[in-house]
């Protein structure tokens, strides 16, 4: 739900000029703090979750046209760093298909990696407090919940920006644009259908994780950042 | 959604006018098209910038129709976020031509290019790190791909989906998403293992540093024409 399908051109140049600044500085504080990870561990585990991110996000729930992200899941298993750089890498081959304008990967990027790295934090902060299934469903629902209030303000923003481009133009548009009402409907939509959507992400995050965590428990031992040892002999 | 195998087949396969020209050329092709897109306020020059991609498309020998098809498609969001703004019908085929523009360049670039190239050049620009993530995610998916239609015939064979029974195939389909994932990271980490073996190290190799070349005239002349027509038609 979290992600922009706006195209190329249509956000004022500011917001997504700030987008990929924003995302720019974020990509970079990633990496630093990934220096001392293990390539051998972490670039595989990398691609993998990006790699089903993007076979999630072709799976479309089509009455409410909703894809699950897994953004919680790659957060969860990845860490708020490499899971950021995982939100850049999907939404950047997902601009490559045409799914999205190029100029508004940064934002997405952003909502993305708001999702993975406060799915992170959320679900490492519920400790043991309940049982594996139900930690990721509750963190998923809150993060969503959160990014899409993200959203629904980012669009708010846009919008005021369109309608003086829109009315800017020498001829004139002549959209009969009323933003207040317009980003009303737009916030109950997505805060409606959307909840529809959490949930079903919720569902099946929690399943995931719970599965992960029977069948390869390491995974979710966030121990990425940990040097490789010394050879055994 | 996507129809990354079809499109890598197309990349790799052609021998047209824009398969010969650099990737560099092509990108450059993008960021102009892309410009004349954030530009313009207009519909009609972007609509005739359109129809000049569509003759490039057509007069490079790529699967135009498939290619056009595919473009078609981020349309459906413009109109989506068009509605939402309550414009007229010129407010409408802006937003429409806005989306489906950069989308056929952007989808020109990638059907006539072969992946190592765009890859490669976007290792000179990015990190290490992320510039190996993309390379990973790309041959991953394609791995992932494969066994989803295998995990979707074999759910089928078992009895898996049940009509009307949400909660059946709901349960089955996350657990088959959360066996693809942990297929994947083995497969992944087998993948990266082979490659390190062979000499990887986290950076692609550049098949075309020689720069620009002879064909490159065609994406460069067909982005600057666009660019013009947004420039000069006001």
């Amino acid at each position: 739900m979290t992600h922009m399908h706006i195209p190329d051109g249509i956000l004022p140049v500011w917001l997504w000029f700030s987008g990929l600044f924003l995302m720019g500085l974020a990509l970079s504080l990633s990496l630093v703090s990934l220096r001392s990870m293990d390539a051998k561990k972490k670039i595989p585990l990398l691609g993998a979750v990006s790699a089903v991110m993007l076979v999630a996000m072709s799976l479309e729930v089509l009455p409410i046209a909703y894809h699950i992200n897994l953004s919680v899941v790659a957060g969860i298993l990845l860490g708020p760093a490499l899971g950021f750089l995982s939100a850049f890498i999907t939404n950047l081959i997902l601009a490559l298909m045409g799914h999205g304008g190029i100029t508004v990967v940064g934002l997405n990027t952003l909502l993305l990696g708001s999702e993975t790295v406060l799915g992170h934090f959320l679900f490492s902060l519920m400790g043991q407090r309940l049982p594996v299934f139900w930690r990721g469903a509750v963190v998923t629902a809150l993060t969503l919940l959160s990014t899409t209030l993200l959203l629904i303000g980012i669009v708010s923003v846009s919008h005021i920006d369109v309608e003086a481009v829109l009315h800017g133009h020498e001829q004139g548009l002549h959209a009969q644009v009323s933003s207040d009402p317009a980003i009303k409907t737009f916030a109950i939509v997505m805060l409606s259908l959307g909840s529809i959507g959490w949930l079903i992400e919720a569902a099946i995050t929690g399943a995931v994780v719970k599965f992960v965590s029977q069948v390869k428990p390491e995974l979710l031992k966030h121990r990425l950042h940990d040097l490789p040892g010394p050879p055994v002999p | 959604m996507i129809d990354v195998a079809r499109i890598d087949h197309w990349a790799a396969s052609g021998s047209g006018p824009l398969h010969r020209a650099s990737a560099l050329s092509k990108v450059i092709f993008l960021v102009l098209i892309v410009t004349a897109s954030v530009m313009t306020r207009n519909p009609y020059p972007l609509a005739a910038g359109y129809g000049v991609l569509l003759l490039l498309v057509a007069s490079a020998r790529l699967p135009w129709f498939r290619v056009v098809a595919l473009s078609l498609y981020s349309a459906v969001f413009a109109l989506l976020y068009g509605l939402s703004l309550r414009g007229g019908g010129q407010a409408y085929a802006l937003l429409i031509l806005k989306a489906i523009t950069p989308a056929l360049a952007m989808l020109t670039l990638i059907v006539s290019t072969p992946y190592p190239k765009l890859f490669g050049l976007l290792s000179t620009v990015l990190p290490e790190l992320l510039s190996a993530g993309l390379f990973m995610t790309y041959r991953t998916l394609f791995i992932l791909l494969d066994m989803m239609d295998n995990f979707a015939v074999s759910i089928r064979l078992r009895g898996g989906f049940s009509p009307g029974s949400i909660y059946k195939n709901g349960s089955n389909i996350s657990k088959g998403i959360a066996m693809l994932l942990v297929r994947a990271v083995e497969r992944a980490s087998r993948l990266y293992a082979v490659m390190a073996v062979r000499g990887y190290h986290g950076s692609m190799a550049r098949a075309d540093a020689d720069g620009f070349r002879r064909d490159d005239w065609l994406p460069l002349g067909t982005g600057i024409i666009v660019l013009t027509l947004v420039l000069v038609w006001r």
